[in-house]
């Protein structure tokens, strides 16, 4: 190699490193490999949802707005969304408050109160159909263990999952279970690291236990709180898999969500069409949702503060 | 006297919230012991074990209905996706920690929120982008949609890893005549272990419990994952053995529960990476 030809290598190596190239080496991976896997199906699906494409059909024709028309006009669509407003509505609120007690249960510090932590976080680990068959057994109506302990203590369980009214309900209990110790987890982490001195001078200022957490800890905790209402509020809201193990959506349509109807349409009647149209009325929901959201917080690493 | 009751009372609601957590899993667990006519007649189910037909139970599961084949499936598809996840993801967090350039924001915001992403809004397009590329059923079919759903999640979390570390430490090393990749791999990846652990640890859990496009993209029994089995041998859809049912939620399970015991203080930090700063 000549001098003049090793120099022009290394100005070309030395280029490489430049902080203007080097950060578009570093990110064109990630980049490149969402652009592919996971933008081009988001576009992709939003054509499916002009088409009528089945998957005994081969290929769609395009039919334009027709899917859209159709959801609008499909009671079952409206009662997807308004199944997905209550599952989610409900779920945050119980979830939330709950989180938020458990995070200032733990904050007195008992003795063993470690090993209850550690034992809340499973929950969150198990794979959501398991959760359902495990609940579905646990309210078994004829030999479920809860239902034997209500019945102990001289009370008539609930028909949990036979009646349209309780279904629902008895969704958000178990998806509660599973994920009220998230709120908890990111809650306590959060009063964890916020320092002493300010409850004890709200102490020493003589402010009453309810007032120093309604005017010093809430306030401290809001962050956090959000951030993790934020994460809840959207899983519950894609969430299939619990359904697709407690009841299939059922019964008679009154746990079938907005993301259990895409499912239902998609993989079971196999409407790749119309399930998208579906899918594409959630994004929907969900941009709104953050762009009215992004008007309160920031979400991002480091950016929670 | 009545601290001494206040005192008791937290205790016994500490008991009660360990008994809500681990009760229903630890009911699982006595349910995939009995016969099936046991789960009918004994409420609540008594704890005299029998070896027999626990035996008989699991071998029923994990070899007739194939869920220790569907287990190494998922081990195989996990392991993959993780590996290749973090290699695409770690550069692309180190770039998003370090370096100010336009768009920054918005690009890692863009990333972060594909972490919201429903599931159910892009399965079918992969499926059928598997059908084209012809890597439908088979484990490179699952691989690639895995990878792309687990990063939006791992370069969040290594983000948050490499904010961590004081940009002092890059600017000495690149004094010392590194480049920006040699500081990547040599300086920063020892560093940030405890977050490729973390970032690991979540990644893989998702995959662990993913049914959805494997219900597309796998036909064949042979390239069946774990959630993908336990999700047609469990399906609410159909009444079913609850003996057989239990055992195969206790070997869904039982994998994720052990590996998350070696890596339990990875859980927190993972789940709160971001949360607080």
């Amino acid at each position: 190699m000549t001098p003049a030809s090793r120099e022009r290598l290394g100005t070309k190596l030395g280029k490489l490193d430049r902080p203007g190239t080097v950060v578009w080496l570093l990110l064109a991976p990630t980049l490149l490999y969402l652009a592919a896997f996971a933008i081009f199906p988001l576009f992709y699906s939003l054509r499916l949802s002009f088409t009528d494409l089945t998957a005994a059909a081969g290929t769609g024709d395009w039919v334009g707005l027709r899917n859209y028309g159709d959801l609008l006009r499909d009671p079952h669509f409206w009662n997807a969304t308004k199944n997905s407003a209550v599952m989610v509505s409900a779920s945050l609120a119980i979830q939330v408050v709950l989180g938020v007690a458990l995070a200032m249960f733990f904050n007195l510090q008992l003795r063993g109160a470690w090993l209850v932590r550690g034992i809340l976080v499973l929950p969150m680990l198990i794979t959501p159909i398991v959760v359902g068959v495990m609940w579905r057994a646990l309210l078994n109506p004829d030999w479920g263990l809860i239902n034997w302990c209500i019945a102990a203590v001289g009370l008539e369980p609930p028909n949990w999952f036979g009646s349209i009214e309780m279904a629902m309900p008895t969704l958000i209990l178990v998806e509660s279970w599973q994920w009220t110790p998230f709120v908890f987890i990111i809650v306590y982490a959060r009063l964890q690291a916020l320092p002493q001195e300010v409850f004890e001078a709200a102490i020493v200022d003589g402010a009453k236990p309810l007032a120093t957490f309604r005017f010093v800890t809430l306030p401290l905790l809001m962050p956090a709180i959000i951030f993790a209402a934020v994460f809840r509020a959207v899983d519950s809201f894609r969430s299939f898999d619990l359904i697709f193990g407690l009841s299939y959506g059922g019964p008679a349509r009154s746990t079938t969500t907005l993301s259990f109807f895409s499912f239902q349409n998609g993989f079971q009647w196999q409407n790749y069409g119309y399930a998208a149209a579906v899918s594409y009325m959630m994004l929907l929901i969900l941009a709104v949702g953050t762009i009215v959201l992004l008007r309160f917080v920031q979400i991002r690493p480091g950016y929670a503060k | 006297m009545k601290r001494k009751i206040g005192r008791a009372f937290a205790y016994l609601v500490l008991i009660m919230l360990g008994l809500a957590g681990i009760a229903p899993i630890v009911y699982l667990g006595v349910l995939s012991t009995k016969k099936r006519i046991e789960i009918l007649a004994q409420v609540p189910p008594t704890l005299d074990f029998k070896w027999a037909r626990i035996t008989k139970n699991y071998n029923e599961v994990l070899f007739s209905q194939g869920m220790l084949e569907f287990t190494v499936n998922s081990i195989i598809v996990v392991g993959a996706t993780t590996v290749l996840v973090l290699v695409i993801a770690t550069p692309a967090a180190y770039a998003f920690s370090r370096f100010r350039f336009r768009g920054n924001e918005n690009l890692a915001f863009t990333i972060l929120s594909m972490r919201f992403m429903p599931p159910v809004a892009i399965a079918i397009p992969l499926f059928l982008m598997m059908q084209w590329v012809g890597t439908h059923d088979s484990y490179l079919g699952l691989i690639l949609p895995y990878i792309a759903f687990s990063l939006p999640l791992v370069v969040w979390i290594m983000i948050g890893f490499f904010d961590e570390i004081p940009q002092e430490i890059d600017d000495a090393a690149i004094m010392d005549g590194c480049t920006r990749f040699e500081v990547l791999w040599r300086v920063m990846l020892p560093m940030v272990r405890p977050g490729l652990v973390t970032a690991s640890l979540f990644g893989a859990i998702f995959i662990w419990n993913e049914f959805l496009v494997a219900l597309y993209v796998i036909d064949s029994r042979e390239f069946q994952t774990i959630a993908l089995g336990a999700a047609t041998l469990v399906s609410a859809q159909r009444p079913i053995d609850w003996n057989i049912a239990a055992a195969v939620g206790v070997v869904t399970v039982v994998p994720i529960l052990i590996f998350s015991l070696f890596v339990q203080r990875y859980i927190v930090r993972g789940l709160t990476a971001g949360a607080v700063k």
